[in-house]
């Protein structure tokens, strides 16, 4: 269990508890947080679950592989650097705390 | 003694009483029916979903599997092997490339609703089934019209049939498996058209795919394909009964949704918790896990009782209430993890132009039946037939 903190584009930010091994989309998604939408169920199929991971803890959490930066590039709104697909960031103990921002929109 | 057995005409209509005295006392259950392990709770079922290195799909994912289908679909393969071929397909489904196809959708559910004007009592499956071949056959390009190379009806009934497992015996029937003989065989006709003139379209695309340089293997192109048809047509239209079920079942939400057309969005995702129509899946253990004092063991097959999820209290309060401003959260109506649904998009925006069709014409209905004969099968849940009787 970690607490995430999802921050939505206009600034109003959630705390919820997510089980170790569900992914940050999953978390939200469960929990009723809008601003993530998840469409293709976390199969990294869709880009619907884009996110902006705390640029400081960036680098706690294992590197995007060639797929995600792949989809990543269908992203609706802007990519940045700190861009990630949330579903697949997996929560554990590491990731206690974390804060994302979601973007202006999913598409 | 607790019991659940998929395979019984009881859980067939009403599976709900089961579920919720597995989710209480025993979250984790060994079926001796089934001979698997049974997950009835949200939380536990959404963190197998999430998690395939233990909960491996390539051993099959339907309860009662289908011959050689292990391994060769985006249902029963894992990744990474299974992400790459979802890739493949998954464009396709996308809800932002299925704009092109509203105006389509839209023409035949026009069609279908329009031969209902004027009947006094009918059953719903005319529509639903006519409508669903159609779609499908556009949303995947398989031969339609002039084209077409069998009735949409025998497509329907065959999609309907090779989901369904004898109570009795608890496997699949001659009649199941010729069904799904009968899908293979038709899908690899149309792959072969298709590879003699390929079309823009997903089946031509499909069979001429490759994974990192290699072409996708025969068995993948052909069951996939299959597979692709069946829970096209079998899930949309399924889900479709379930859903005009509801309907005729809460008279406010019926008439919630016919005045404002825009609240079905809301109603289907109320009814995809509510009335399930995917009801369980299954996985394989790949390691030992301990869960809720049982150990289960590596190899042991567990299912995925998404339909129980749905009804969890743990997760929706006040949980056997259909309430179409509910907006339930997380539902597994269509699964979760890397296996969620691939058709979900599209089954969304059909049944809302169907719907809203449908509506358009037959706009105050009841059921005719209180007793409906439900579909004998360990997976999926729906009423075979939906008489309805139309009010002025
Ligand atoms: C309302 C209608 C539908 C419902 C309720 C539904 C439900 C589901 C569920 C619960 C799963 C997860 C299976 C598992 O956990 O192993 C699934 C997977 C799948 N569905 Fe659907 N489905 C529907 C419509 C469709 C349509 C229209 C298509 C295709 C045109 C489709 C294609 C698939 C495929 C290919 C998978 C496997 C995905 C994967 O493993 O990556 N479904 N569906
Ligand atoms: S949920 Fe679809 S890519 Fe993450």
């Amino acid at each position: 269990m970690a607490k995430i903190t999802y921050v939505d584009w206009g600034g109003r930010s959630t705390t919820v508890d997510v089980a170790n091994g569900w992914s940050l989309m999953q978390g939200a998604v469960s929990n009723g947080v809008e601003g993530i939408v998840g469409e293709c169920g976390g199969s990294c199929a869709c880009a619907t679950c884009h996110c902006y991971v705390d640029p400081e803890r960036l680098a706690e959490l294992p590197a995007p592989d060639d797929n995600e930066l792949t989809m990543l590039d269908l992203a609706a709104a802007e990519v940045r650097p700190n861009s990630r697909l949330s579903c697949r960031i997996n929560v554990s103990p590491t990731t206690e705390g974390l804060v994302v921002h979601l973007p202006e929109t999913q598409g | 003694m607790l019991h659940f057995d998929p395979y019984s005409p009881a859980v067939d209509a009403d599976p709900f009483p089961y579920y919720k005295r597995l989710r209480d006392e025993a979250p984790c259950f060994w079926s001796e029916e089934a001979q698997m392990w049974v997950l009835s709770r949200y939380a536990d079922i959404v963190s197998a979903g999430q998690d395939w290195r233990t909960y491996s799909s390539a051993s099959g994912n339907l309860m009662t599997e289908l011959p050689n289908r292990a391994g060769a679909t985006l249902g029963t393969t894992d990744p990474p092997r299974h992400d790459r071929l979802r890739a493949l397909v998954q464009y396709a489904f996308m809800k932002r490339n299925l704009e092109g196809l509203a105006e389509p959708i839209r023409a035949i559910a026009k069609r279908a609703a329009e031969d209902l004007r004027g009947e006094t009592t009918f059953d719903f499956k005319d529509f639903s089934a006519k409508f669903t071949v159609r779609v499908l056959m556009a949303a995947l390009g398989l031969p339609s019209g002039e084209e077409a190379i069998v009735d949409e009806d025998t497509v329907r009934e065959k999609a309907v049939l090779m989901v369904q497992s004898d109570p009795r015996t608890r496997s699949k029937g001659p009649e199941h498996l010729a069904a799904f003989e009968w899908m293979r065989d038709y899908a690899a006709k149309v792959i072969a058209i298709r590879r003699a003139a390929p079309r823009n379209d997903l089946i031509s695309n499909f069979a001429s795919a490759e994974i990192d340089g290699d072409r996708l293997d025969e068995r993948e192109v052909l069951l996939t394909t299959t597979t692709l048809i069946m829970a096209g047509v079998e899930s949309l239209g399924g889900y479709m009964m379930m859903f005009a079920y509801n309907l005729a079942s809460f008279p406010e939400a019926r008439e919630a949704v016919v005045m404002n057309p825009e609240w079905l969005a809301n109603a289907v995702e109320e009814s995809l918790r509510f009335n399930t129509s995917a009801q369980r899946f299954r996985r394989r253990l790949m390691r030992d896990v301990e869960l809720h004092g049982q150990t289960m063991i590596e190899g042991d097959f567990v299912c995925l009782a998404y339909g129980s999820a749905n009804r969890d209290e743990r997760q929706y309060p006040d949980p056997d209430r259909y309430d179409i401003a509910r907006k339930p959260r997380g539902h597994l109506g269509f699964g979760g993890g890397v296996h969620a649904c691939l058709g979900a998009s599209i089954a969304r925006i059909a049944t809302k132009i169907a719907f809203e069709e449908f509506h358009k014409v037959v706009p105050n209905y009841s059921r005719v039946a209180d007793q409906l004969p439900w579909m004998p099968s360990s997976t999926f849940r729906s009423p075979l037939a939906l008489e309805l009787a139309v009010h002025s």
